[in-house]
Parts: C-alpha cells; sequence; structure tokens
C-alpha cells in the first residue's frame, strides 16, 4: 500500500540522524562486498590467467605412456590424432595448445636448480606472450632449436643472462642420463611464487632431450570460451575418448606430476590417456581461491550480524517512540499483518537505498582503484600471481550483493515489527512512551 | 455482519466483570456492569479517576476483552470474536477519539482521516477524496488539509480525529475525555462540534470527569469503584453534585 511506503519514508526522514547512521552503515557493507567480490574476480582471473599459462590449460588431455609396468613417462603418442578428436568433440574450445611435459635440472657454470621444463611451440602461444613480460631478449627466439626461456630469480639464482649457455640435465623416459646445452634466449618477469620452477624450450628440444618421436607430446592444453565449464567439458572428453578407443584414466584430483607413484605401481603397459582440469593440476590455486572466498564469506557474514544487530535495534526504538501511534491504529482497525508490513516497509525501504547507494559507491570505487593502478604488497604478488591489485566488477554478482543485503536487511526488521504486530491495542494506547 | 436495526441498542453490556492481574493479586476493575447504549444518544460516563470509566470504554471499544459477562457491540458478541474480527468490527462499526489525540504525525490531515477508508479497502480514490474533504469541511479544518499534525493547534487536531472517527461512518463514536488535553475555549468548541453531529445522528459514548462537560451530555452513566453507580439525567447528576 502506497500509504505504508509513504508512513515508512517520512518516518525514516524524520528520525534523520539514526537513518543516516544505520543506512551508512548498510552502504559501509555494501560498498565493502562490492569491492571484495570484484576483489575476489580480478584475483581469480589473473591467477587463472597466469597459471593456465605456465602449466596448465581450463582442460589438459595428456597422459602416462608405460614401456615396462613399473616407469611412467607424462607423454601422449601420436597426438595430432588425439588433437582432432579432442578438436571435433569439444566446441566449447577457444584455443588450444600443444605442449611438452619435463623435469630436470638446470645448471650454469656457478649454481643449479631443479625446474619443470616445458616444451612449447612459442609461435601458436599468443597467450603466452600476451602474459609473460619480458625484461631482456625476446619470447620469439624461442623458435631457435636449443634456446630456453626462464624467469627472473632463475637467472638471478644461476647468474645467467641473454646468450649464456645452461644446460638442462635429465632422464630418459627409458633411464638414461641426458642432458642438452640451450641458449637464454628470454627473461620474463615473475609470475607468482611458482614461476621460477618452470622454464621453457621449444617442444623439439624437449623432445630431444628425452629421445621422443616427434610424433609424441606431453599434452593438449585447452582453452575455453567459458573456463567455468571446464568440469563439464572434463567429464566429456572422458567419455568421448573412451568411447574412440583410448584407455582413459580414472579422474584424480591432483597434479600429473604427483602421479607418476600411482601410475608406476599399476599393471599395465602402453598409453593411457588422463583428462584433467586446472584445478586438478594448480591445486595450489585452487586452495588460494578457495580460502579466499571464505574469508569473503566469513567476512561478509560478521559484517551482515552487525548491521542485522543494528537494524534490528533501529527498528526497537522506532517501535518504542511509536507503540501509542501503533495502538491507535490497531485501535481505529488497522490489521496485525499491516502493523508488520508497515515496519518491514521501513525496513526495507531503508536497506534497499542503503545497499542501492553502496553498489554505486562501491562500482565507483573499483573503477577508480584500477584507475590508480595500485601495487599490490609484494607478499601478495608472489602468491595471488599480479603486481598490481585488479578489480573485476562483474553485474551478477553485484546484483546478487545488492538483492542478499537488502534481503537479509529486511529479515532483521521482521523479528521486531512482529512483536509491534503482537501488541495488545489497549496496553499499546496506554504505553508511557 | 448482520445489521441491528435503528431501535435495536448499538451497546448492550449484561452482568460484566473486568479482572486485571497484577503480580498475585487479581485487581477488579468493572463489576456486574450492565447497560445499554441506543441509536442516536450523546452519552458521558462520568466519574472520578480510576473508577473505571476507561476500562469500560475499552471494552466497549473492543481493544479489551471482558473477565466475565456479555458485552454485545452493533449485534456481535465480542467475547466470541477472533483477533481479526475484533479488528473488522473495531474498522466498520466504531469510531474513536483519544484524549491525546494519536494521530498519525508524518501523515497530513487529509490522510490521517483518509487511512481507516484505506484499510477499509471499499472506495476508490475519488469516493475517498469526496468523504474526507467533506468531512473536514464539517469539522472546520478543510483548509488545513495537507498541514501535518505537528502544524496543527490542539484544538485543530482533535477536529482531525474526529473526521476520522467518523469517516468510516461508525455505528458509534468513543471519545475517552476528549477534551481533557484543550484549553476551555477549544475544548467548548470540540463539543459544540460533537453535539452538533450527534444532532445529524452519530451515536457518541464518552468517558469524562469534568462536570462543565458531564452538563452536555444527555444522559450519565456514574461509575464508582467499577459499579455502576446511577444512570441519571444531566439535571439528576447536577442536583447530586451541587
Amino acid at each position: 500500500m502506497f500509504t505504508l511506503l509513504q508512513i515508512a519514508a517520512r518516518n525514516l526522514a524524520r528520525n534523520r540522524k539514526r537513518t543516516l547512521l544505520l543506512g551508512g552503515a548498510i552502504s559501509v557493507v555494501t560498498v565493502l562486498l562490492v569491492l571484495l567480490t570484484a576483489l575476489f574476480n580480478g584475483t581469480q582471473a589473473s591467477m587463472l590467467r597466469n597459471a593456465t599459462t605456465l602449466s596448465t590449460g581450463h582442460v589438459n588431455v595428456a597422459g602416462f605412456y608405460k614401456i615396462t609396468s613399473g616407469t611412467a613417462a607424462p607423454v601422449v603418442t601420436e597426438y595430432k590424432k588425439l588433437r582432432e578428436i579432442v578438436e571435433k568433440e569439444t566446441p566449447e574450445i577457444q584455443s588450444l595448445v600443444v605442449r611438452g611435459r619435463g623435469f630436470g635440472k638446470l645448471v650454469s657454470d656457478v649454481s643449479s636448480q631443479v625446474a619443470v621444463v616445458s616444451g612449447i611451440d612459442i609461435q601458436q602461444e599468443a597467450g603466452f606472450k600476451n602474459i609473460l613480460e619480458i625484461v631482456k631478449g625476446d619470447s620469439s627466439r624461442l623458435v631457435e632449436p636449443h634456446s630456453i626461456l626462464i624467469f627472473e630469480q632463475t637467472a638471478d639464482r644461476l647468474e645467467l643472462k641473454i646468450g649464456d649457455n645452461v644446460t638442462i640435465s635429465s632422464q630418459t623416459f627409458r633411464g638414461a642420463a641426458n642432458s642438452i646445452d640451450c641458449k637464454v634466449v628470454a627473461i620474463a618477469k615473475p609470475l607468482g611464487m611458482f614461476s621460477s620452477f618452470f622454464a621453457y624450450v621449444p617442444l623439439d628440444t624437449l623432445r630431444e632431450l628425452y629421445s621422443l618421436d616427434p610424433s609424441t607430446a606431453g599434452g593438449i592444453q585447452l582453452y575455453l570460451k567459458d573456463w567455468e565449464k571446464a568440469d563439464q567439458v572434463a567429464t566429456k572428453l572422458r567419455t568421448s575418448l573412451a568411447k574412440a578407443g583410448y584407455r582413459v584414466m580414472d579422474h584424480t584430483e591432483k597434479p600429473y606430476w604427483q602421479k607418476f607413484d600411482i601410475v608406476k605401481r599399476e599393471d599395465w603397459t602402453g598409453q593411457k590417456i588422463d583428462v584433467t582440469t586446472w584445478m586438478d593440476e594448480d591445486p595450489f590455486m585452487k586452495w588460494t581461491l578457495f580460502g579466499f572466498r571464505a574469508l569473503i564469506v566469513i567476512v561478509f557474514m560478521v559484517l551482515l550480524a552487525i548491521i542485522i544487530i543494528g537494524v534490528m535495534n533501529t527498528l526497537w526504538m522506532a517501535i518504542r517512540e511509536r507503540t501509542r501511534e501503533v495502538g491507535a491504529l490497531r485501535a481505529i482497525g488497522m490489521q496485525r499483518h499491516t502493523v508488520l508490513a508497515m515496519f518491514v516497509t521501513e525496513g526495507a525501504l531503508l536497506a534497499i537505498i542503503s545497499s542501492t547507494v553502496g553498489v554505486v559507491l562501491g562500482v565507483a570505487a573499483a573503477y577508480g582503484l584500477n584507475a590508480a593502478h595500485l601495487k599490490m604488497i609484494k607478499g601478495f604478488q608472489m602468491v595471488l600471481m599480479s603486481e598490481t591489485v585488479t578489480l573485476i566488477v562483474s553485474p551478477p554478482t553485484v546484483l546478487v550483493s545488492l538483492l542478499v543485503i537488502a534481503s537479509v536487511t529486511t529479515l532483521g526488521s521482521i523479528l521486531p515489527a512482529w512483536r509491534a504486530a503482537r501488541l495488545q491495542p489497549v496496553e499499546a494506547m496506554h504505553s508511557s512512551n | 455482519m448482520a445489521t441491528p436495526s435503528a431501535t435495536q441498542p448499538i451497546v448492550h453490556l449484561s452482568n460484566v466483570d473486568k479482572d486485571y492481574q497484577l503480580g498475585a493479586v487479581t485487581v477488579t476493575a468493572l463489576r456486574q456492569v450492565s447497560l445499554e447504549i441506543a441509536p442516536g444518544e450523546f452519552t458521558v460516563i462520568a466519574g472520578p479517576s480510576g473508577s473505571g470509566k476507561t476500562t469500560l470504554l475499552n471494552l466497549i471499544g473492543c481493544v479489551d476483552v471482558a473477565t466475565r459477562g456479555e458485552v454485545v457491540v452493533a449485534g456481535r458478541d465480542t467475547g466470541k470474536l477472533s483477533e481479526g474480527d475484533l479488528t473488522r468490527l473495531r474498522l466498520n462499526a466504531l469510531g474513536f477519539i483519544f484524549q491525546s489525540f494519536n494521530l498519525v504525525g508524518v501523515l497530513d490531515a487529509f490522510q490521517n482521516v483518509e487511512f481507516p477508508l484505506l484499510l477499509q479497502k471499499q472506495l476508490n480514490a475519488v469516493q475517498r477524496k469526496e468523504r474526507v474533504m467533506d468531512l473536514l469541511q464539517r469539522v472546520g479544518i478543510a483548509e488545513y488539509a495537507h498541514h501535518r499534525p505537528g502544524e496543527l493547534s490542539g484544538g485543530q487536531r482533535q477536529r482531525v480525529a474526529i473526521a476520522r472517527a467518523l469517516v468510516t461512518r461508525p455505528r458509534i463514536v468513543l471519545a475517552d475525555e476528549p477534551t481533557a488535553n484543550l484549553d476551555s475555549v477549544t475544548g467548548n468548541q470540540i463539543l459544540d462540534l460533537m453535539q452538533e453531529l450527534n444532532r445529524e445522528g452519530t451515536t457518541f459514548l464518552f468517558s469524562t470527569h469534568d462536570p462543565k462537560v458531564v452538563s452536555r451530555a444527555g444522559r450519565v452513566i456514574r461509575l464508582v469503584d467499577g459499579r455502576i453507580q446511577a444512570e441519571e439525567s444531566v439535571e439528576q447528576f447536577q442536583s447530586s453534585h451541587a
């Protein structure tokens, strides 16, 4: 009823100080929620973009090849045929790249370190070139045989500069020791705390290190139009590949390098395909995002509880002040449910206006912070894989924030409103308030 | 709701008691009260403070229920009605005028008077406006229709309250000490207005302990210690209080 809305609006306006205080608090909580969710979205996008550039696709079609039952090589044979099937079965793909998977020791004149060595075809890796910030050299030179791209931490530790040689020492999948010399052609800025463990060489160079046939690859990394469909696509691909005659491994939520021991213990030989998602291959990122999300939920719950208590207290005060008015309205024929509606309308109006103001301010603040290019503190840079604070305002998230805050705050007004509705008219009319 | 005929009493109380529980002590506010109010009466319930005037008005006004006895208002036995039905009876059959006006402070005079009609949901906006403005005219404050209670004097507020009490065309208007918060001149004007409305057919029942107000009544019900001590004419009341 319009009159109830009018009564609510005018009562809020009449108690201006109280309304501004509580409305301000609701707006601040909304601003915080918008900023936190935008920060989460930004961090998630940034981590996902960086991690899926370094070591995984949204979905990975890889696997193990066992020459004997006690060995395990992270290799797929006849990858071109596999790629054709994957491309045919997966319309969700935006792009894909073929990578080689390896692990070895990088040895310079002064020091050494172990590293995940990935074989890439730099001409196929548009995303790779976009994401990495090359501080020295040129990543395009990774087309040259026996070239290597390393990160600044590795270059510092091994005292390497552009043009220096580094030896990659490893074991072939048949168990023979092998090594190759590579020339440093590019040094990239670190991408998070794990980038120092990564190095990139041309795919053919990696095959040479492991004495592999050109028809082999480490795996195919798929980048989807909608990364949130990764699980769905992975499940579908497992079925499709099994139908196409491949032996497909059961899904295990582990990165490939944690599966060697399991695979080695299994009693089979030949090729098995393993379809994984970015969450399987990068559990650190998965748990970081989970922790971040949990933190947001906890902070939000605490803030919401404070707001609900504030709303309830404010309405208690309003009801105490207006007890005689409630009594008179009940006496002239206002039903209990209308009294309830009158006070809930007041709570809802305050909640809707304040949270809308909060959303507008929150979105403006998010754009402002992005424009300011705020530097993230070092520790966070390493964990969150980003140098600057990036906020992504997602309209559906903002809408959900608005609805949740407005609804929960309105719910907070129901108990005091219900108590007001339960007032006996005779007692309310003769109340001293 | 059954509509009683014009000759039937609007209010009928038979052997009504009202007890209040104050901790372990039971306080009887009304004892064996029986009375009838006929249409068109201008009746005063008189008596000293604590005599039970307000309690009696509350029972007739359906904002409270009797402990024992029968209270029939507009043909309905209030002891047998649910909370919702009592509220509907108050809305449709009764009008209230309070000592301290009890207007909704954030609504203007027009909206305060219109409010019971909105609760009734029977008239459209044009009909409501016509009826409200007609009443504001009759109580003499049409020019203040868009003033809020805070912008009106005590007398003007009570006129708004009278208009609000009459707007649903109730069978009876109950007024609890309607002039207690007004100066004597304004109080007299309000009583003039109520008498004028009574002459036009509205039944009034109000409580007071002010002899000047009692002198305006057509019938006086004298309450002492929760009992009806006497039902008398104004002349009888005045001679007994001379």
